[in-house]
């Protein structure tokens, strides 16, 4: 990238230079051969350059969807004169490494792929500014431009924390039912409606001595791993995370049911192995044509469906979540947001703004999805008006059946914002429950006095112990 | 003036500058180890949580009485004795008694030495992902093709409650018993050949000769390697890490890791440090207590 970089600023200044000379033939090659294109930029009515000089850093997870970005961003320094630095950090240690750099103020990292279950910590430690101070003052924002509300709404809401904007979504994902349509077709089956047709439908299906499992959800411990599929199954039950005096309950009948209903179905018709997957797992074993159905992000088509890696491309079909018991259906809500270091100087918290806006924009969607010259793809772009573009819509059409109508319907109808408890204390809790769930699903304690348990210690996290 | 008299008078000046000499070498341990560790008792009586920001206040020793109560801890407290306790018997039982074996092959020493070398320089994080994705994963891993292969059926090595201890515990001890193999190799060589022909001549037994010439021979020898492997096993955290996480639930979690976990998952530093700081106290007993015996 260095070294692009510097290819190009040589070519600006070999462009400016021959141009100024009256060649303007050479300036179009040069542009041809390199320089951005950045009209669709500067219909912005900003002053792109006012943060020029400035470094941001960034700590991003090493994903197709990142990479793009990243691939991108030469455009982004040539825009703006700001310089841009990546640190690629596995999503397992990137909460901990930014969490470390925010809590002691050094500034390392301008922004980051962030969390949105961590954006109260943030805001309750004030390591991170309140965005629409940055949204509403027209020199660092053209609102028109940018079309903030654009944004899907859900994803918008979960990164706010007391009606403040925290983060801007980046890229983002649904949890949906993904399923072997030729299977089911030849069985005469429909994609699950409830979590009973859930269950009868894996029976229908589940024939391990042939390398064929009915179902299977996540099985990693984690507050971004099994945390990230069983609130959903506690919201199909009715659960709520607080009680009436608001306050956080984790045992009600319904949590019980939700996490029974988890452990009999992935025990009784996923792989054993799979109390320790985590959706790539999930994936591939789906990949490779060894589970009917699963739950997950909808996201893994970058999997499932990529002909190097997979053997069940054009067999695939998608549905929304089924039902529980109280008709609720609830998907996962997740994306990539995007907040600005406090400890940072004024100047560069203004840098790292426009890099946000730079990437959150619909143009850099654009380049970074269905426009993108490599071969990676994204499933998660941010806008709704994206998702209705006709050549968007063509490039994921083939992830599988009904992949865009029920990601859309997905998002449109089946978020709720409050699907996980967004508190400060949400590390510990996720931590716990994580922990807890596991320990449900190996059998090493019954689901009622398991969630008994952690209503126990999440009490004392609440009381600040 | 008596002789140690003369002896202080000379020495007085050079212990001086032998104390100017030392000074930074003090200086530099002070500050990265003496004063982190002083620190970290001073943290483990504060509550300190980064999710309750405004709430950091001296609290004394509550955060050690919240540990009593904390059953977590106190399954952690006796895994890491489990843990610490079998590697480091099996490491000094398989380890001696390679050494022994292959004492009696000298021709080929070398190439069991040199295999011996290479799990000691991986790094335990290496270890652990190498055993996770290589030998015990159910259906493609190594161990879980011999166990099908013999007849004893597909096992889930690190997601069973009870396998995934076997398996750690298995890790760590493949992982550093040519370390103790090495030791012991060396330790034997060195033992006077004379003394064994003498027994031979008395007509000793081989088991006899070991039990009573060999073991009190190289006592010294062992009580330093079990010293050097238990203050490791205790304090182990990467390769566990690496394959289950702790898990599964918290089967595998020893007090490094939950000290991990407490302090930078769930945020609460005080408690954190207070873990860490009664496994620091436990590392001393166990190495103290060892180097009585070995008087």
């Amino acid at each position: 990238m260095k070294a692009l970089h510097s290819r190009r600023k040589v070519l600006q200044a070999a462009a400016a230079g021959v141009a100024l000379a009256g060649a303007p033939w050479v300036s179009k090659f040069a542009r041809a051969q390199g320089a951005p294109d950045l009209g669709a930029y500067q219909k912005a009515k900003i002053n792109w350059r006012l943060a020029e000089g400035q470094t941001v850093n960034v700590a991003v997870i090493p994903a197709s969807y990142f990479e793009n970005l990243i691939a991108l961003t030469p455009e982004f320094e040539a825009l703006t004169g700001v310089k841009v630095r990546y640190d690629k950090v596995p999503p397992g240690q990137i909460r901990q490494k930014c969490v470390l750099d925010l809590s002691s103020k050094t500034g390392n990292i301008s922004t980051h792929a962030a969390d949105p279950m961590y954006l109260p910590l943030y805001a309750a430690n004030k390591w991170t500014e309140p965005l629409e101070p940055y949204l509403n003052d027209p020199k660092l924002t053209d609102q028109a431009w940018f079309r903030y509300d654009d944004i899907f709404e859900a994803w918008r809401k979960a990164d706010m924390v007391e009606n403040r904007t925290y983060g801007i979504p980046y890229d983002g994902e649904m949890t949906v039912q993904t399923y072997r349509k030729d299977l089911f077709d030849a069985k005469g089956l429909k994609p699950a409606q409830t979590l009973d047709d859930v269950v009868a439908n894996a029976k229908a299906l589940h024939d391990p001595n042939n390398r064929m499992w009915g179902f299977c959800l996540r099985g990693m411990p984690g507050a971004g791993q099994n945390m990230y599929i069983y609130p959903s199954i506690l919201g199909a039950y009715g659960g709520k995370w607080f009680d009436r005096d608001g306050k956080i309950r984790v045992n009600s009948p319904e949590a019980v049911a939700a996490l029974e209903w988890y452990v009999n179905t992935n025990n009784a018709y996923a792989p054993k192995a799979a109390q320790n997957w985590n959706w790539p797992d999930i994936a591939d074993a789906f990949a490779q044509g060894t589970i009917a159905c699963y739950i997950d992000g909808h996201t893994a088509a970058t999997v499932i469906a990529n002909p190097e890696r997979s053997k069940v491309v054009g067999k695939i079909g998608f549905a929304r979540w089924p039902k529980g018991p109280s008709g609720k259906r609830v998907t996962s809500i997740w994306n990539w947001a995007m907040p600005i270091n406090s400890a940072l100087p004024e100047r560069t918290r203004q840098a790292t703004w426009l890099y946000i806006q730079w990437a959150a924009c619909e143009e850099t969607q654009i380049r970074s999805s269905f426009k993108f010259k490599g071969p990676g793809k994204r499933y998660g772009v941010n806008r709704t008006s994206l998702w209705s573009n006709p050549e968007y819509t063509k490039t994921i059409a083939d992830a599988g059946d009904k992949f865009l109508s029920t990601s859309i319907e997905t998002l449109r109808e089946d978020t709720d914002v409050d699907w996980r408890p967004r508190v400060a204390q949400w590390p510990a809790i996720g931590e716990t429950m994580a922990k807890i769930i596991q320990a449900a699903l190996v059998g090493q304690a019954k689901p009622k006095p398991a969630l008994d348990d952690a209503q126990q210690q999440v009490e004392r996290i609440m009381k600040g112990g | 003036m008596s002789p140690q008299q003369r002896l202080a008078l000379v020495e007085k000046p050079e212990r001086r500058f032998a104390l100017t000499l030392v000074a930074p070498g003090v200086l530099v341990l002070a500050v990265t180890t003496t004063f982190p560790l002083v620190y970290l008792v001073w943290q483990s009586l504060q509550n300190i949580n980064l999710a309750m920001p405004g709430m950091e206040r001296f609290v004394g020793v509550d955060n050690y009485v919240r540990m009593w109560g904390d059953a977590r801890f106190w399954a952690a407290f006796a895994f890491t004795l489990i843990y610490s306790g079998a590697t480091v018997s099996l490491q000094l039982v398989i380890g001696l008694g390679m050494a022994l074996v292959i004492l009696q092959i000298p021709r080929a020493q070398w190439a069991f030495r040199m295999a011996a070398i290479l799990p000691i320089v991986l790094a335990p994080v290496v270890a652990g992902l190498f055993w996770r994705s290589l030998m015990l994963t159910p259906d493609f891993g190594i161990v879980d093709f011999a166990s099908r292969s013999l007849g004893l059926g597909s096992h889930n090595w690190l997601g069973d409650p009870t396998l995934a201890r076997v398996s750690v515990i298995a890790i760590h001890t493949w992982q550093w018993t040519p370390f103790v193999f090495l030791y012991m190799l060396a330790a034997l060589a060195a033992l006077p050949a004379d003394l064994y022909e003498a027994a031979r001549i008395d007509r000793a037994s081989a088991w006899k000769r070991f039990i009573h010439i060999t073991l009190p021979l190289i006592r010294p020898a062992i009580v330093v390697v079990v010293i050097l492997r238990i203050t490791v096993a205790l304090s182990a955290f990467a390769a566990i890490y690496a394959a289950t996480g702790g898990g599964p639930g918290t089967v595998t979690e020893i007090i490094n890791l939950y000290a991990y976990r407490v302090s930078f998952v769930e945020l609460s530093l005080g408690y954190g440090a207070a873990a860490a700081v009664v496994l620091l106290v436990l590392t001393l007993l166990v190495a103290g207590l060892l180097f009585r015996i070995r008087r």
